[in-house]
């Protein structure tokens, strides 16, 4: 645009980008291996399903040998994802193409809780006002950390689990009694809390909720339009078109 | 006919019944057959023990054994079975039905008679924690052959799916006694095993047809099994590291505890609580939420048409 119209209200574009290339490929990775490793793990957490289904559905995932395989590879192509993506961030900090900003920050924030308690009381009609969010709503932000709470707990048992001999060299002598029970409860509870967690919130949130049906499309275009901004993260919205707020009102 | 022509006939005759050694043994099972097969249900015998009369034939055929004739192990019974089983008995059987006569008060003899084929075997479950307790602690409770591969009449090749030690089903002849409480008890043995080895790794990828984890045998070893306080078992102290290194290379001393069949210690116990807690609490909050997001959507879009920002 000309220079002339940068001192009126600065033009609307259909959509903006939310989430460049690499984190869209990052969450690809990330679905594609969550998927895998959910389907070969349920079958070995409950393999005495009624009916041996479990033998059943883990034969449909080539054998329990090849399932672990799977399983295996997956897991580990998950975690070089998610160091990927930490390895992104700082990148993306230390050459300040992203900074903090309280409106644009995933970083959970005390506003986060009184949205929540916002929600909570229009959903009961106790309030007639939801909650206004900035870039990230408080479900995005739970749908984020869950990711990182996953890997450490997940993550790292199961990294231990597949690779014992390795592990083992950092693991003090007086764990090692209980070490191995401890990590293999941790991978399988909070498994089990991950795919649920997916099942409901994320699923739900992106995919099933009337206005995302079937599925928000950002995942693959990466572009939200700004009807959608407005409407969902207002105060984003405000923050990058502070004039055409003004004009619309 | 003269004497020498006669010869030509039989010497022939000699050597085909030679090449055909089964078939005598065979014709012998099958007089003993002729009533044992159709015979059904037990009697009481003088001493007041059960005996099972019957034999189901064509189990018996297709069993490892079915080329032995019945008084190959019952050698008692060789001459007139029922009023005089008292046919000479080879020495080394008669010692070890002399041993296990506790154990099998009707026929020792036919017990110990597995001793004349699998004499190593024998020899070693004699001398295993299993023998001893026949042997000289004079219980009836240690296992011999018959308890873990069933009765001999039937023993199919441990590849079968039917076998009792094959890996379809071994963990569970084990259990008869290792899961019994009764049993547990009398001779302080662990608890936990059948449940801990159905929670481990093992368990449940046996559960579900994997090839090659190990079952109870793999590891605490099969007739020679010894007491796990017994430093020459294959699951004592630092033996671990060559057992579970025949399948996890390089299994040093951290990783060895790793399969236990102890109870879980209080740290994973209560670690798994509070995980428990935490699964809890996450799955109450958005399954709440996604139910009560989802009802006041429905009710904004029925009542409060146009009403929202």
């Amino acid at each position: 645009m000309s220079q002339s119209s940068t001192t009126t209200a600065r033009e609307i574009p259909k959509e903006i980008e939310r989430f460049n290339v690499t984190f869209r490929i990052q969450h690809i990775i990330m679905f594609t291996t969550f998927l895998l490793l959910s389907f070969t793990g349920w079958g070995l957490k409950y393999a005495y399903a009624p009916g041996g289904v479990s033998s059943w559905w883990i034969r449909v995932w080539g054998g329990p040998e090849t399932a672990g395989i799977i399983h295996r590879v997956a897991g580990v192509t998950m975690l070089l994802d998610f160091v990927w993506h930490v390895i992104y961030l700082f990148y993306l900090f230390g050459t300040k193409r992203m900074t903090i900003n309280l409106k644009t920050t995933v970083i959970p924030l005390p506003k986060d809780v009184f949205d929540v308690i916002k929600n909570y009381l229009y959903f009961f009609g106790l309030s007639k006002e939801k909650a206004r969010f900035a870039k990230y709503s408080y479900a995005q932000k739970f749908d984020y950390w869950a990711v990182f709470w996953g890997m450490f707990i997940i993550g790292f048992s199961g990294f231990s689990l597949a690779f014992p001999m390795l592990v083992s060299h950092i693991i003090p002598q007086f764990a090692t009694s209980w070490i191995w029970q401890l990590l293999s409860i941790m991978h399988s509870d909070e498994a089990l809390l991950a795919i649920v967690f997916i099942l409901f919130w994320h699923f739900y949130n992106e995919h099933l909720k009337p206005e995302n049906f079937p599925m928000s499309w950002l995942w693959i275009t990466g572009k939200i339009s700004t009807d959608t901004l407005k409407h969902h993260h207002p105060i984003e919205y405000e923050m990058l078109f502070p004039d055409a707020n003004k004009n619309k009102d | 006919m003269p004497y020498k022509k006669v010869i030509f006939f039989v010497a022939p005759l000699m050597v085909l019944a030679l090449l055909l050694p089964l078939s005598a043994p065979a014709q012998e099972s099958a007089n003993c057959l002729a009533c044992h097969s159709s015979m059904k249900g037990r009697i009481k015998a003088v001493s007041g023990n059960l005996i099972e009369l019957n034999i189901d034939s064509e189990k018996f055929q297709a069993s490892v054994h079915s080329s032995l004739a019945c008084t190959d192990c019952h050698i008692k019974f060789s001459d007139n079975p029922h009023t005089s089983p008292n046919a000479p008995v080879p020495q080394e059987v008669l010692a070890i039905s002399a041993k296990i006569s506790k154990k099998y008060p009707i026929d020792p003899v036919a017990a110990a008679a597995c001793v004349q084929c699998h004499d190593e075997i024998y020899k070693k479950v004699l001398e295993s924690v299993h023998g001893k307790n026949i042997t000289q602690k004079h219980q009836t409770d240690g296992a011999l052959c018959l308890d873990c591969h069933g009765s001999p009449h039937y023993i199919v090749p441990i590849g079968n799916p039917a076998a009792l030690m094959g890996r379809k089903h071994q963990v569970e002849t084990c259990g008869k006694c290792h899961g019994n409480k009764a049993l547990n008890e009398k001779y302080k043995m662990e608890e936990n095993v059948m449940d801990s080895f159905e929670e481990s790794f093992h368990g449940r990828k046996l559960a579900l047809g994997h090839t090659k984890v190990p079952v109870c045998a793999s590891c605490h070893g099969a007739h020679d099994v010894k007491s796990m306080d017994d430093p020459t078992s294959p699951v004592f102290g630092n033996n671990r590291l060559q057992t579970c290194g025949k399948c996890h290379k390089g299994a040093n001393e951290k990783f060895i505890p790793a399969i236990t069949h102890k109870l879980p210690g209080p740290i994973p116990y209560y670690t798994e609580k509070a995980l428990i807690f935490l699964v809890l609490g996450v799955f109450t909050f958005i399954i709440s939420h996604v139910l009560l997001e989802a009802f006041s959507d429905i009710r904004d879009a029925i009542f409060r048409k146009g009403g929202h920002e």
